[in-house]
């Protein structure tokens, strides 16, 4: 069905009823699975994504001979490796995506090369970080999330980072073909909007303007960007903030029941 | 382990000034998003203390912009700055100058004179690679094991080559931490009658020394104790990397002796040592004994699922109230198990709650 | 597998103090493309792009097929990359690496899914015959920038080709073969070329265009933009590496369009002196003349 944005100048409400520079509900947790060095679940309104992080550890001797016998292992840096599983239920057609599925190695790789931006992976050689990621349910900025997850279970999994990688979509509200130059910026796309306008990705590094991943998929006018960028950088920015909010409740509680010991300030003592 | 996803929240209020305040402002505004991507970036400086969040730090967290401090685990500087900038989500600890932070939650990291459990990944010429839950294998040379026949032995040929009849893939052996290379792996020494294979018992692994509760370091790591409804000893190995193990108590030659004799006594002992140091075989259990290692192992998990840290204290006082717990509500055969709710109720007399 | 050898730690060092200074090993600017070369072969649809050392081939070829039963109106348009052993010997025949994978993806973004070619015209009965259209891209060297060279071979082999001519009368669909009948182009809607932008320094603040194999091993993040000479986006893609300031991109953007400018011209003019090469004396004029009667 096509999306309808003719009433979007009217009431300068979205199809879900935002407006234009507002998030979807992000709900997200973390440590959901104990058995694993991190975890975490993301909800950004329909699109849910779960994520478990192995590592850092050395993997075992390598299967498959000798040949290659530790020649990556051997390297400076842990190597972030990326998996991405997407259910089968996870979209309303029903669709079986292989393991060679070009769409998914690239975000795989996508995901994997934006965490090991920011995590210290010099910090632990031969080493192999893990990130297991599990798409339960699409709905638009699916490579947002799977960043978004990604970063938390990393910071559950207690790997040295500079900050957190934080994601979200931006778009424009009237489609290419318009022409219309006066389009204003979206935020955070639902899949609908998602299939008829021009929208693209982008993840920042915390709270500055240093973007990590850009990927825009959609044809767009050159002049458009900036606004779409502005807004995307923007949104990233109120991401981080409740992706940190996640993670300092959750530390919050560890202190309560005494899971952790409580820090010291620098004023408390001198 | 159960994957466990609360019911969702209501949305919690954006606090963001980058938010228009009030709806007119947004339907107004028709130029592009509420930030100038020229400006440079606000520097964020949470003063800790005044946080509503004592002691939390997150990563990218700038806990000090001043230059009298020194830098410790957890924390970086960006280029440019003098900022110490935490990397993890933890907790901050201080040492004079030193600033760290401890993780809520992270991997073992080794120290020399650790004890440790691990089990053997990968056999290699002149020594083992073995997996202590660190973020790299640790190593057990050839030379740092007791050979059979005599502590005092030189290493030779014939030991490299039947290296696998000492440990094979997959065994599980105690160990302390003799040194960490510069890049943090560690390597181990067995050179103890105490250390060695692993037999007769149960393993389990909890977090261990990295953060986040689990395994603590302690004074003892290892210790022997009385099994309750006619079980016999049971010895617990703690290892600090967060794997436990907990087997039946099988006397050494030494305490066979009583200690008494001096230079008999080392032979025997060595001949001992040789016939069951690197045996694979366990000894008989009896079913009383291994019930009370499972229960032991059921504290354990108990311990760890609610929060609480592992170690002789606790692990005594929860091991005596889950017999107590046991006999105060007979149930058969089940009474051993200790999940869901009757690990919560055991946590709860622990606390004192 | 053999391992492509990775610079030294020195040789890096080199490279990237050079590059601080603005300069490069082989003395271009920043913002400079190595000198591109286009050849277009004897049969229609056969380019070959070379960038310095790179140098990638592209084939487009059609076929009659059956259209896929969800889309019925359109035709078939597939690209398909292969990057084989003769490239380098890191790369192994039917075991996609991760540079393949990415290069087909963005070829796939950029001509596919902006809609470059109209694949509607491609069909000839709905639902039961159609043009399957496809460009098979094989990269003869590699030094460097593979992204861009492919690109604009697979945009030129398209824009050279020639598919049979065909007539539909009373539901008899006739193909036609180049001696009946002079073959059509592709019904074309716009060029889209890709510019890859690799970045060095701490924090990603030196832009080069155009890296060589060695400048891409050193490198601490890449950005490929597509864009056609309209100045529309068809793909950015950013993925992952050290960040870089947004504005820093958006200059890259912009930098980019007046590229495009110079390929898509360039494309133009090479695709003329063919036509003209081809046209000797008019007398393309004349068979078609014949045709007609």
């Amino acid at each position: 069905m096509p999306l309808d944005t003719s009433t979007y100048s009217l009431a300068l409400l979205r199809v879900d009823g935002r407006r234009w520079n507002e998030l979807r509900r992000l709900h997200a947790q973390i440590r959901t699975q104990a058995a694993a060095d991190g975890s975490s679940y993301l909800e950004m309104g329909h699109t849910k994504v779960m994520c478990v992080v192995t590592g850092p550890s050395e993997p075992g001797p390598r299967r498959g001979g000798g040949i290659g016998g530790g020649a990556g292992g051997q390297s400076k840096d842990a190597e972030v490796v990326v998996n991405i599983v997407i259910a089968g239920f996870s979209s309303v057609d029903r669709k079986r995506r292989g393991r060679g599925d070009k769409r998914t190695q690239e975000m795989q790789s996508t995901v994997a090369n934006a965490l090991a931006a920011s995590l210290h992976t010099h910090l632990f050689p031969h080493s192999q970080i893990n990130v297991s990621l599990h798409v339960l349910s699409q709905d638009g900025s699916l490579l947002a999330a799977l960043i978004n997850a990604a970063t938390l279970a990393c910071v559950d999994a207690g790997i040295p980072m500079t900050d957190y990688v934080a994601a979200c979509t931006a778009g424009s509200t009237s489609t290419y073909a318009a022409n219309d130059e006066s389009a204003d910026p979206l935020l955070d796309l639902n899949h609908q909007e998602e299939q008829e306008l021009p929208s693209l990705t982008v993840a920042t590094l915390g709270d500055s303007d240093r973007v990590v991943v850009l990927v825009c998929e959609s044809r767009v006018q050159i002049s458009r960007l900036e606004g779409m960028l502005a807004v995307g950088v923007d949104g990233c920015k109120q991401v981080r903030e409740l992706l940190d909010r996640v993670v300092r409740e959750k530390g919050q509680r560890m202190i309560l029941e005494g899971t952790v010991e409580k820090g010291t300030g620098l004023n408390d003592l001198d | 382990m159960p994957i466990t996803i609360h019911p969702p929240k209501p949305p919690r209020p954006l606090i963001s000034d980058n938010l228009p305040s009030d709806d007119s402002d947004s339907d107004s505004d028709t130029s592009i998003g509420g930030v100038d991507l020229g400006l440079p970036p606000k520097k964020r400086l949470t003063q800790f203390t005044s946080s509503p969040y004592t002691g939390i730090v997150t990563p990218g967290e700038i806990i000090t912009p001043d230059p009298q401090w020194m830098r410790g685990h957890g924390t970086y500087i960006p280029p440019q700055t003098t900022d110490i900038t935490s990397s993890l989500a933890g907790t901050i600890t201080r040492t004079n100058k030193l600033i760290s932070v401890r993780p809520l939650r992270a991997r073992y990291t080794p120290e020399v004179g650790d004890l440790v459990v691990g089990r053997i990944v990968e056999v290699q010429a002149k020594r083992w690679r073995v997996d202590v839950g660190s973020t790299q294998l640790a190593s057990l040379p050839l030379s740092a094991i007791n050979l059979p026949g005599g502590i005092l032995r030189k290493r030779t040929e014939t030991d490299e080559l039947q290296i696998r009849t000492f440990f094979a893939e997959g065994d599980l052996l105690v160990a302390e931490v003799q040194q960490l290379f510069q890049d943090g792996g560690a390597v181990l020494h067995t050179r103890s009658l105490k250390y060695g294979k692993l037999r007769n018992g149960a393993f389990v692994a909890v977090s261990g020394m990295g953060g986040g509760g689990g395994v603590v370091r302690s004074r003892r790591q290892a210790w022997t104790m009385e099994g309750a409804n006619g079980a016999g000893q049971i010895d617990v190995c703690l290892g600090v990397n967060g794997y436990v193990w907990i087997s039946k108590h099988v006397e050494t030659p030494a305490e066979l002796e009583g200690g008494g004799k001096t230079a008999a006594g080392i032979t025997n002992m060595e001949e001992n040592v040789s016939a069951t140091m690197y045996s694979s075989q366990n000894d008989k259990v009896d079913t009383e004994t291994m019930r009370e290692i499972a229960r032991l192992r059921g504290v354990i998990t108990a311990l760890v699922e609610n929060g609480l840290r592992v170690d002789e204290e606790m692990l005594n006082r929860g091991y005596h109230e889950a017999v107590e717990m046991a006999m105060v509500d007979w149930n058969g055969p089940d009474d051993i198990y200790l999940g869901g709710e009757r690990g919560e109720m055991l946590a709860a007399a622990l606390t004192g709650k | 597998m053999p391992r492509e050898a990775e610079p030294s730690l020195n040789e890096k060092q080199f490279v990237i103090q050079a590059l601080q200074e603005n300069l490069r090993l082989d003395g271009r600017e920043l913002e400079q493309y190595r000198p591109l070369e286009l050849t277009l072969g004897d049969q229609y649809g056969v380019a070959d792009a070379t960038l310095g050392k790179t140098r990638v081939l592209a084939k487009a070829s059609a076929e009659l097929t059956v259209p896929y039963t969800d889309r019925p109106l359109d035709g078939i348009f597939t690209i398909a990359t292969e990057l084989s052993p003769m490239t380098s010997p890191a790369f192994e025949l039917n075991r996609p690496t991760e540079t393949e994978v990415l290069l087909s993806r963005l070829l796939e973004k950029t001509v596919r899914r902006s809609n470059a070619l109209d694949t509607e015209s491609l069909c000839l009965i709905a639902g039961q015959k159609c043009w399957s259209v496809r460009v098979d891209v094989h990269v003869l060297s590699h030094d460097g920038n593979l992204i861009d060279a492919a690109c604009f071979a697979v945009v030129s082999a398209l824009r050279h080709f020639k598919k049979p001519d065909t007539s539909m009368e009373g539901g008899v669909l006739t193909v036609y073969t180049a001696a009946e009948r002079e073959p059509v182009p592709l019904s074309w809607l716009h060029s889209p070329f890709c510019v890859t932008w690799s970045f060095y320094g701490e924090q990603g603040e030196i832009a080069v265009l155009d890296a060589t194999w060695l400048e891409e091993q050193v490198r601490v993040g890449s950005c490929t933009i597509s864009l056609n000479r309209h100045g529309e986006i068809c793909q950015i893609s950013k993925l992952g590496g050290t960040p870089v300031e947004a504005v820093a991109l958006l200059q890259c953007s912009a930098v980019s369009l007046t590229k495009v400018k110079e390929f898509s011209t360039y494309l133009d003019e090479k695709l003329a002196e063919d036509a003209k090469r081809r046209n000797k004396g008019g007398l393309l004029a004349e068979l078609s003349a014949e045709n007609d009667r």
